[in-house]
């Protein structure tokens, strides 16, 4: 089943409503965009370095979700990315975790100084799965960022990880610096450039389907 | 606000200022001194009536009594009445609602005017009188509207729901706050969900005025069919008093030096500040040190306090008004008990306390900071000297009623007072200052049950001298920030609004947190009522005028109470209830016994329910609420009392941080009719301690 089917099926009215520091000119024009990975790997930074050019050492944890709109045009197309940071630590995950739904990316974010930050990758991924209600994991765009570029001590290093991601669906790597700002506008770049490529494939494969879904009480009505 | 909840008449039958300066002459005409008149639409010729007499009234007797008119009460109605120089105001509401009450509301009217519009009289020089009509319209539907009749009974903060949301929202907001308090032009904040407060940085008179702006900009919203979807940016001009801005501006560093007055400054807070440190940083103490002595006064002070004051300029303007501004709010102060100033200046304390009959319940643990401030001084210096540093004051007016209280109490004080000021002379003249203008406060308003009376306090002599100076405010601005039902609102230094750097630091900084808390907040549902627990309470937290509580049920019909401690006593009120009474002093007996019996028969002989919207049960609940919140704030050594008729009773008790009250429905009553150690009624104390623990109320 092509991703449109999902996305129409498991968005969830908040996910729609969510974005709302401004007016939808049209559905695809928001893509809600979200940052998972272990506490402490950079996602709040990475975004604030996005969307305000800033970098702040004296963030405090994320509690709960906390969310930024930005306009870019990405090979010629306009979107709003609606790109959301979320706790990284365990206690807050039932704070989190309901905000899942309605994604269109998800980008897996580990510290390249932290190796079990890289260890959890596949259990975030998981996580997000099952909350985010995602139903063809297979084709959902994830994108995965190894941060902090800047630390002299590695411990994750390139190859290992571009073969993670080789290994568990072939995502995109980015190695990025919120600090020096490395790379992060082109990892948020790539994340819409597949998400559009997803929605371009669904339109592809069935041509018709969202009015189909969308009505679909109706020609279910007629049916019988 | 969402919530429409149609204002209770009975807390407004009319509001008006007078500006008596505008009627000095034979020919002038009352209503030339009519500044603002409720309800609207009264005639004219009533107006002037009205305004004439009462202001008539109350100038014959402040000049008769040397002191200040604080309530006229009349068969039906009662007025609460503010003078400041020329300027009096009154506020009518129905007799049955708590003195305390009555003047927290006109006092927050006032305060409200003067944060959005600036002094009055500047005010009316400015800007027309249906403009500021409109004004004073707007405040009083706001204070009138919304709340439950709980809230106006406490005149407590609306708050969020915090017992359906999780708490590390709650941690998330005062993050926010914080964040946004490292730009040094952000003095505090507080963030309000749909009109509700969520986290706070400022005192609770304060948050309860910026609570107003935005609560009236959101209905507007509402109103117009508008959903605030973009998130936007305000700045307005905003008008803080020097008490209010010292306590913002004291950094909470200074605490450490200044840990040994704190337990004493507690006690002279009006919504009984006790141990706000540990709640709210910003709330600082500073405001009792402000208006101590001179010297005390820069000892006290580092940092950003002496710088602000270092010019000099703003230092008196502070003394002078965070004492009179506090006074006055501190007459309606939540009454706080004697003991903890006894501990540390027992005799003082207790002398003040025997001239003064009664306790001045209301007093003296409303005399708190300022009221101390404004003695310790006196206390300090012999009588002669006071002209000195007195001198700037007196032009306050409020102040000036304060100083009208002092005068009768004269002989009694003198003793204590040089005693003070000799032990602050010898000590460093920090604490006992404290001490002895605390006694002094603590003793001398009792308003209750005396019509026209005003309390006594004791101080040197001064003489009231009518048209003093309003006290100057100091302009600031009040930045908000709105995310849809979400508001950031931070009170900030004028010249912020220009400074394009901060602004973009603060709003940035905070920009994705308060979408992130919008969004929690939004998806958390309202949360169902747990099951029934066969009970009903209501909690008012003293320290940040916050209310909890849960939906009252079953009716009661009349009255009877008890004291808690030795000495106890039985009578009859109205053939229909019993006041059983035990108090720890035999002398204070008397008048509350009267007045319980009083209230007992005014409870009883009112056939049909009285209280603001809801059942029947929970007009009940809420009138005995009402009931002995009014009792507790007069007596001040009232702690516990029982409220009951013949199917239920309310159990109520307080101390100085918090004021409990609960009833159980459905229990077995063996009511006797003369208290006895079998009577139901008194397992509720106990019941009241278990069930409300998981309610997070610790009364143990």
């Amino acid at each position: 089943m092509p991703k449109r089917f999902c996305s129409v099926l498991q968005d969830p009215p908040q996910s729609r409503k969510c974005p709302a520091e401004r007016p939808m000119a049209s559905k695809s024009s928001l893509l809600k965009v979200i940052l998972l990975g272990d506490g402490g790997v950079g996602k709040s930074s990475l975004m604030n370095r996005y969307v305000t050019n800033k970098f702040d050492t004296h963030l405090f944890h994320t509690i709960g979700v906390e969310f930024l709109n930005k306009d870019l045009e990405v090979d010629g197309r306009l979107v709003t990315m609606q790109i959301w940071d979320t706790a990284g630590q365990e206690r807050f995950r039932s704070l989190r975790t309901p905000f899942y739904r309605g994604s269109d990316c998800c980008l897996l974010t580990f510290s390249v100084d932290d190796s079990q930050s890289f260890l959890n990758l596949a259990n975030w991924k998981k996580e997000f799965i099952y909350y985010a209600d995602v139903k063809e994991p297979e084709s959902f765009p994830f994108v995965v960022l190894g941060n902090k570029l800047d630390v002299a001590e590695r411990q994750v290093g390139a190859e290992e990880a571009q073969q993670w991601c080789r290994d568990n669906g072939n995502h995109p790597y980015f190695e990025t610096s919120a600090k020096d700002s490395t790379n992060v506008a082109a990892a948020f770049e790539e994340a819409v450039r597949r998400v559009l490529a997803a929605e371009d494939r669904a339109e592809h494969l069935i041509p018709t389907d969202t009015v189909n879904l969308h009505r679909k009480p109706r020609s279910s009505a007629s049916c019988c | 606000m969402a919530e429409a909840a149609t204002p209770d008449p009975r807390w407004c039958c009319y509001f008006f200022l007078y500006d008596g300066s505008k009627v000095k002459e034979e020919g002038d005409p009352t209503s030339a001194g009519i500044c603002y008149f409720y309800p609207t639409e009264t005639a004219a010729d009533q107006q002037d009536l009205l305004c004439g007499q009462l202001a008539g009234v109350c100038r014959c007797v402040s000049e008769l009594s040397c002191s200040p008119v604080r309530l006229l009460r009349l068969r039906r109605r009662k007025f609460a009445v503010c003078t400041r120089g020329d300027f009096l105001w009154a506020l009518g509401c129905a007799v049955d609602i708590p003195d305390i009450s009555i003047h927290g509301f006109l006092e927050q009217l006032i305060g409200l005017f003067c944060f959005y519009n600036g002094p009055v009289r500047e005010s009316y020089q400015l800007r027309s009188k249906e403009e500021l009509a409109a004004q004073w319209g707007k405040y009083l539907s706001h204070l009138q509207g919304g709340a439950t009749e709980l809230h106006h009974i406490f005149s407590s903060l609306r708050t969020i729901d915090s017992t359906h949301i999780d708490p590390l929202l709650l941690l998330k907001a005062a993050l926010i706050l914080q964040a946004c308090q490292r730009c040094p032009l952000v003095l505090a904040g507080c963030i309000l969900y749909c009109g509700r407060v969520v986290s706070t940085q400022m005192p609770p008179d304060l948050t309860a005025k910026v609570l107003v702006h935005e609560t009236e900009a959101y209905s507007q919203d509402l109103a117009n069919g508008v959903t605030p979807t973009e998130s936007n940016v305000t700045s307005i001009p905003v008008f803080l008093t020097p008490s209010e801005l010292h306590a913002l501006r004291c950094p909470p560093v200074d605490w450490a030096c200044r840990s040994h007055c704190l337990p004493l400054q507690a006690n002279h807070t009006k919504k009984s500040r006790l141990s706000r440190e540990h709640y709210d940083p910003c709330f600082s103490p500073s405001p009792s040190l402000s208006v101590f002595g001179d010297a005390p006064f820069s000892q006290d002070h580092s940092g950003s306090c002496d710088q602000v004051l270092a010019n000099g300029t703003l230092q008196p303007s502070m003394q002078e008004r965070s004492g009179a501004q506090e006074q006055d709010e501190e007459i309606l102060g939540a009454p706080l008990p004697a003991p903890p100033l006894k501990g540390e200046n027992g005799e003082d304390c207790e002398s003040h306390d025997n001239g003064h009959q009664g306790g001045g319940g209301d007093s003296d643990g409303s005399k708190r900071q300022d009221g101390c401030g404004e003695q310790g001084q006196p206390a300090n210096e012999e009588p002669g000297n006071q002209t000195g540093p007195q001198g700037p004051r007196q032009r306050s007016d409020e102040e000036q009623l304060e100083k009208i209280d002092r005068q009768e109490p004269n002989d009694n004080k003198g003793g204590s007072e040089e005693d003070g000021g000799r032990k602050g002379e010898e000590m460093g003249r920090n604490t006992e200052h404290r001490l002895s203008g605390t006694g002094v406060r603590g003793v001398c308003s009792e308003e209750s049950q005396n019509n026209e009376r005003i309390q006594g306090g004791k101080t040197p002599p001064y003489t009231p001298a009518l048209g003093a100076l309003p006290p100057p405010l100091v302009a600031m601005a009040l930045y908000q920030h709105r995310v849809r039902g979400l508001v950031l609102a931070l009170l900030v230094e004028p010249n912020f609004q220009s400074d394009a750097a901060a602004m973009e630091e603060v709003h940035y900084s905070s920009l994705a947190s308060l979408n992130g808390l919008e969004a929690h907040l939004r998806s958390t549902t309202a949360g169902t009522p747990g099951p029934p627990g066969g009970y009903t309470f209501a909690h008012h937290d003293c320290l940040q005028n916050t209310l909890t509580s849960e939906n009252p049920v079953r009716p009661l019909a009349c009255v009877t109470m008890r004291v808690s401690s030795r000495l106890t006593v039985t009578c009859a009120a109205a053939a229909v209830s019993r006041v059983a009474c035990a108090l720890r002093r035999p002398r204070a007996l008397t008048s509350a016994l009267t007045s319980l019996i009083a209230a007992a028969a005014r409870v009883s002989a009112r056939s049909q329910p009285v209280w603001g919207a809801g059942g029947p049960l929970e007009r009940s609940f809420v009138r005995a609420t009402s009931l002995l919140h009014s009792h507790f704030s007069q007596a001040v050594t009232l702690q516990e009392a029982i409220v009951r008729n013949a199917g239920s009773a309310v159990y109520g008790t307080r101390s100085t941080a918090q004021e409990t009250y609960f009833l159980q429905q459905g229990a077995t009553v063996r009511n006797s009719g003369v208290p006895n150690p079998q009577d139901s009624a008194f397992s509720l104390p106990s019941k009241a301690r278990h069930r409300l623990l998981k309610h997070g109320v610790n009364l143990l």
